[in-house]
This record gives C-alpha cells, structure tokens and sequence, in this order.
C-alpha cells in the first residue's frame, strides 16, 4: 500500500524494454518403446502464480502422424507447430510423400535455428518411432526418453531410473510394454503435480503405434 | 569486540554478504508460504482458515505445513509470506503476550498483540517478510485484523492475506453476510480458502480452521482435505542391491593388544 | 514452322495468334542441334550416354563435360547450349543440398527435375517478386538420372519447363533415330551391363565420327554406388562388348 508520491524519474532516462515472452509453465515428455511411442504433456497453462487455462493442449499431432510436445512459452509453441504443419503440407505437395520423422526432426531443428536472435521460447520434443529432444535454438538429439518443462528437474532422473535403468546394478533392460510405460508416464505426472505448481489438471497422452495415433486425457489434481 | 551472546538479529555479516552478492553470487532462498489465508467476524466470534502449501519458487517445499500459528489462549494468527519469519515473529509476540499476562494478570486484548505486531514490523522497515491476519476475542468482542510487512493494519469484518488473498476475497465479497452463524461463516471461510487452493498455484493442499469463541476456542486441522492424492500404478521398490558397492575397506581404528583381562569381580 | 514466322516470335512472352510460343519452340529447336545424349533406365541404376563432338584434333576431349553430378544420388546429361546447363546444374546442386540440409534425407528425382522445371520458366520479365535470371528460354534439355526410394529413374526436362519420365531417351541432333532404336531393343528387365551395351550401340549408330573412348561420355546412377563417371578404361571394356 503506497500514496501517490511525486514521480521521481524525472532526471532519468527513460528506458523502454521489449519483453515478448513469457513462461506459460507446463511439463510434456516421451517416451520410446520397441514397436510404439508415447508423448505426454499436461494441459495447465499458467503465468506467475494464476491459472489461464486448465485444458490448453501443449502436445499436437502434425499432418504427417509425428506427434510434437512443446512447453515454454504458449503462444510461440502455437506458431511453431502452425508453421511446421504447413511446412509438412508444402513437402507433401512438392514430394509426394509424407514427411519422415527423422525429416521432421531436422527441419525443426533448422527452422528453430533460422530465428537464432528472435527465438522460439518452446522447448520441443518430438515423437514417432523415435524420441527427439530439442533446445529453444535448435540443438536435438534422439533419446529413449526424454522430459522438458516445469517440472523437467523432476521428472527426467525418474525416467532415467524407470526407463533407462541408470546406475542399477543386476537390472535387466527388459523392453517394456505399452501398459508399463503408460503407467510410468501417469506416475510421472501424478508425481510432479505434487511438487511442482506449474504442473496439473489433466496429462493428455499420444499413443503412437503402427495403427496411427491414440490420444487419451486423464484428470490430474487441481490445486 | 564483545564475546557476550546478544539478543535479536547478527548483521556481522551483512557487508561480506553484501559484496558476495555483488559478485554474483546467490545467497539462499527461503521457503515461502505463497498462501491463501483469510478471517471473517461472525455472530459468536471470529472463523481463521489457512490453506497447507508451502513453497520454494515452483516448487512445493511442505505439502501440510501450519499456517494458523498461536498467539495466546484467546487468539490465533495465520502469517503469509517468508515462513521462519511469521514463524518467529508469531513465536515472539506469544511470549511477550504470556508476560504480559503474568505482569497484568489479565487476558490479552487482540489489540495489544496487533500494536505489538506492527511496532515490530515497522521497525524492520519490511525486511521481515510477514503479513498476518490477527483474530482473538477480548473483553470488547470478537477483533479480526491484517498486519502488513511494513507494519500498516487494517480492522475489517472479513479480511484476506497472501497470493491467494484476490481469490479468497472474491468468495467473500460474494457470500459474506453480518451476523452469520458459526457454521455459516465455517462454510464460507473454506470456501475462500479452497478458491485459493484451486485458483492461486501458490496454494494449495488443504482447508485449516481455527474458530474462537468467547472463551474457547476450535482448532480444525485439515478441516477439509480436496486434494488426495491417487493411488501410484507401480511400485518403486527397488531390489536389495541395486545399488553397486564399488569398493569395500575395513579399517582398524583401535588396536587390541593382549594384556591382562579386566577385573570384574567387585 | 519457319514459314509461319512472323513478329510474334520476337517477345519472349509473347504468345502467337495461333497460341504458340515462338521463342521457346526455337529453344527446342536450338537442342535439336546439339549431341546426342541417351539415358536408359535398368532395374539396377540409370545410365547416362553422351557424344563429344571434337571438331579439332587439337582439342582436350577431357575438358568437355556433358554428364555431370548434381548430387552424390543424381546425375545429369544435357544437349544443346551447354553453357546455359551451368546455370541449371548449379540451381540443382543447391537445391539437392539445401533438402539435405533441411530434412536430413536425399531429395527425390522428381523433385529436382520438378525445381529445374520452375526455372526453365524464369524468362522475360520478372513477375512476382520472382527473381528474373534469363533474358531469353534456356536453349539446352537434361537427361536427369537419379536413384531414390521409388528406385532408379530417368526425366527429360526441355527449355519449356516440361518434364516426362522415361524408361530410355536419347535427345540431340541423332535423338530421332536413336529413340527409334531404343525402342526396339529397351527391355524392362535389362541388367546394368546390358543397359551399358544399348546405350553405347545406339549412339554409335547415330554418331557420325567412329565411337570411341575418348568422343563419348558415359556415368551411371545406382543405389549401391550413386553417380558414377565411367574411366577411360572402363568405357573402353564397355566399348569392347559392342
């Protein structure tokens, strides 16, 4: 609580600032199993300590099956996947084909490169088959699994122990099922929502088989 | 310099840390209790309600922590903002009420405790980082009041406090009623809190309740508990040696020489 | 045709009363002058053929080039004003490696034949915003033989931004015969030697000069080795088979 007072800046300069991005908060990750490929987000988009949406989808289906996640900032994330969804319509027409995964990652990468001083604050992970992990100027690499977002710091040692088996001794890397990694990946959401704020209200899932893509929501806790 | 143990804050550091900082170094964070709490007057006495959250930036650092701290027989404070200070600053004041008591011989007023809160405060000049929502009931009635950082009070019929206070006081502008029954004003005291736990990221967990009456008072502890949390779908147990040993040595620290063995008979 | 000549030939976009585009007809016209050129298409790669024509004994028969590699998976064969090639081979090269560069994967036959085609029609005034590059149609035709996942295949692409896929084509000035001749002997399921054997006999009957090691060229585009410019010693060997 403050009176008005008498505006003190006036033998300052005046400074302007451009500040065009924000952090809508949210965690996406996936995973890639022997013959199937899981990519999650959950859906709550925030800014600071208020809730703008608790349905705002953050993992997209593209036009050629590849399934992106991106978290960071909403509104970039929403350009990027528009703009790659018409890039994989021009390849389709000037091709003839549908885009690859492996042809999509790397036009992602480019295309997240070519605004190296304006950038796309998302960071994408992409899935089909395989699992790309992505920087917000363009630097991937392919995972097993991979998380990013919010809850990122908690999320990944998680899959790190459940789905890579780092550091275990005697443990064998068994393929896991889809019921497995279905059940990692809910346990994984559950678990962030208890400690991180910025994560909640519903994991929406993209089951990518050989069939085509399954998607299912589930609800998370809401506080 | 004097080796005597002196009463209050240590500032010996205050410059080192200062020209650490400037140095880029980051000094720790403390928790914050990034909070929804609020109080409301009604018929009988006075309702508090706190919500359980306690955070570290976006992290959840105590998922039920107390936020309704005791101040004297007759009145309770919730505190909002830097948990060790409202903490401590709640814990000060209740002794020197407890004195008080013992010198005078009579109840606390909420007002002393409130004047004792903001002349403290406002010394600090906001560096202790509590802001309180005071409720008691004295010899003039039941008294509600919010006590800022830097030491300004309010004295109103329903009051909200923390990063949940928008959403908290939306629900009372919305249902609060004079002269409400104990229940009633129960009711609509977890409501608020509940619209911080759902709608503040901030808040979060569950519904503590205090209500104080003429002569009594009521602790509800988790008064209302909206935010279980489900069954896992595995278990993460993990296997007995999991985890490799790399290296295994056994030292002797103490050598046994033979030599006469004690005597045990007396 | 050169009875109906008339001032509509003289603007390149310029279309005649007859809707024809004099300029460009010429362009075609102007390839019909120039070697011959053959491609043939096997189950195991394209190959491309072409003569040199060495009016002087004085000249380096090495320093004319008419097969060259636009991409490590794609080859081009061209007749007519070779000179203007460069400006198309070049286009194609940086269209192969900017698709690599894009989407990490080999850009396809028809692709890069389809992009060669879109500057074919880049003549005259500039419109659009498009860049203009020629003042005039290009006067050469490509043979573009290439290797991706539809397996191994051959285009014709001509000055007016045309393109068809063929089985085997000879283009230049001995293309009439030649393609009367590959249409008898062309089989589906020739090998990559006997591919080597029709390309090479067909051009010998069409060549005016005795065909030889150093007045023909001869590259390959398979999937195991890509493109491929035959040694002197192995145009030799294939000559001998003849």
């Amino acid at each position: 609580m403050e009176y008005a007072t008498q505006h003190r800046a006036t033998e300052q300069a005046i400074q302007h600032r451009f500040d065009p991005y924000a952090d809508n908060g949210g965690t996406i990750l996936a995973i890639a199993g022997e013959d199937f490929c899981v990519v999650a987000g959950d859906t709550r988009q925030s800014e600071g300590y208020s809730i703008n949406s608790r349905y705002a989808p953050k993992v997209f289906k593209m036009k050629n099956n590849v399934v992106l996640a991106n978290s960071g900032f909403h509104a970039d994330g929403v350009t990027l996947t528009k703009r790659l969804n018409q890039r994989i319509e021009w390849y389709r027409h000037a091709h003839e084909k549908d885009m690859s995964a492996p042809a999509f990652a790397q036009m992602l990468a480019t295309t997240l490169y070519g605004r190296r001083f304006f950038p796309y604050y998302s960071f994408c992970i992409v899935g089909r088959g395989m699992v790309y992990g992505y920087d917000p100027v363009g630097s991937y690499e392919r995972y097993q699994c991979r998380a990013a977002g919010s809850a990122q710091n908690l999320v990944q040692p998680f899959l790190d122990s459940q789905i890579t088996l780092n550091g275990q001794k005697d443990a064998q890397p068994t393929p896991l099922s889809l019921a497995d990694v279905l059940c990692i990946v809910k346990d994984a959401f559950t678990s962030a929502t208890e400690r991180d704020i910025y994560t909640g209200d519903y994991i929406e899932l993209h089951i990518i088989t050989r069939e085509g893509v399954e998607t299912q929501l589930h609800p998370l806790k809401k506080d | 310099m004097s080796s005597k143990l002196a009463g209050g804050f240590s500032f010996d550091n205050h410059v080192r840390n200062a020209a650490l900082q400037q140095k880029g170094l980051t000094l720790p964070k403390a928790v914050k209790t990034g909070t929804t709490i609020a109080g409301v007057i009604f018929k009988d006495g006075i309702v508090l309600g706190a919500d359980t959250r306690a955070t570290e930036g976006p992290i959840v650092a105590d998922k039920n922590c107390e936020k309704i701290h005791y101040l004297a027989p007759n009145m309770y404070c919730c505190g909002a903002g830097t948990a060790a200070d409202t903490e401590f600053t709640t814990a000060l004041i209740a002794s020197q009420l407890e004195l008080h008591r013992l010198t005078t011989g009579r109840e606390s007023r909420a007002v002393t405790a409130m004047t004792m809160l903001k002349q403290m405060l406002f010394k600090y000049q906001g560096h202790i980082g509590a802001a309180l929502v005071l409720g008691g009931y004295d010899c003039t009635g039941p008294q509600l009041f919010t006590i800022y950082p830097h030491g300004s009070t309010d004295k109103l019929p329903y009051v909200t406090m923390g990063s949940g206070s928008l959403a908290a006081m939306a629900v009372f502008e919305a249902g609060w009623k004079r002269d409400m029954e104990r229940q009633e004003a129960i009711d609509l005291v977890r409501a608020a809190i509940e619209s911080g736990i759902f709608n503040d990221l901030g808040s979060g967990s569950n519904v503590d309740i205090c209500v104080i009456e003429k002569g009594k008072h009521e602790m509800l502890r988790n008064y209302a508990r909206p935010n279980e949390r489900g069954q896992k779908e595995r278990s993460y147990r993990f296997a007995r040696g999991t985890t490799d040993v790399l290296q295994t040595s056994v030292r002797s620290l103490v050598t046994v020489v033979e030599g006469d063995q004690m005597d045990t008979s007396s | 045709m050169f009875l109906t000549r008339s001032e509509y030939d003289r603007g390149v976009n310029t279309f005649s009363p007859e809707g024809r585009l004099f300029q460009v007809e010429y362009a075609i016209e102007a390839i019909k002058l120039g070697s011959t050129a053959i491609g043939v298409t096997t189950k195991d790669g394209v190959l491309l053929a072409v003569e040199k024509r060495i009016p002087s004994p004085l000249m380096e028969p090495e320093s004319i080039e008419k097969i060259l590699e636009i991409d490590s998976h794609l080859g081009c064969a061209m007749s007519g004003l070779t000179a203007d090639s460069r400006i198309i081979i070049e286009h194609a090269r940086v269209a192969s490696l900017n698709h690599r560069f894009i989407y990490d994967e080999p850009l396809k036959v028809e692709s890069v034949t389809q992009s060669v085609c879109d500057l074919a029609l880049r003549f005259g005034e500039s419109g659009n915003g498009e860049e203009r590059i020629m003042s005039r149609p290009f006067g050469v035709a490509l043979l573009i033989a290439g290797v991706d996942e539809k397996g191994p295949q051959l285009f014709h692409a001509d000055p007016s931004g045309t393109f068809v896929q063929y089985e085997a084509k000879a283009i230049g000035s001995g293309s009439e015969g030649a393609q009367t001749e590959l249409q008898e002997n062309y089989r589906k399921d020739m090998t990559l030697a006997e591919g080597e054997t029709l390309a090479l006999s067909v051009l010998k009957q069409v060549m005016e000069e005795k065909l030889n090691k150093t007045n023909v060229e001869m590259a390959s585009v398979t999937a195991a080795y890509g493109f491929h410019v035959y040694p002197a010693d192995q145009l030799q060997s294939v000559i001998e088979r003849l």
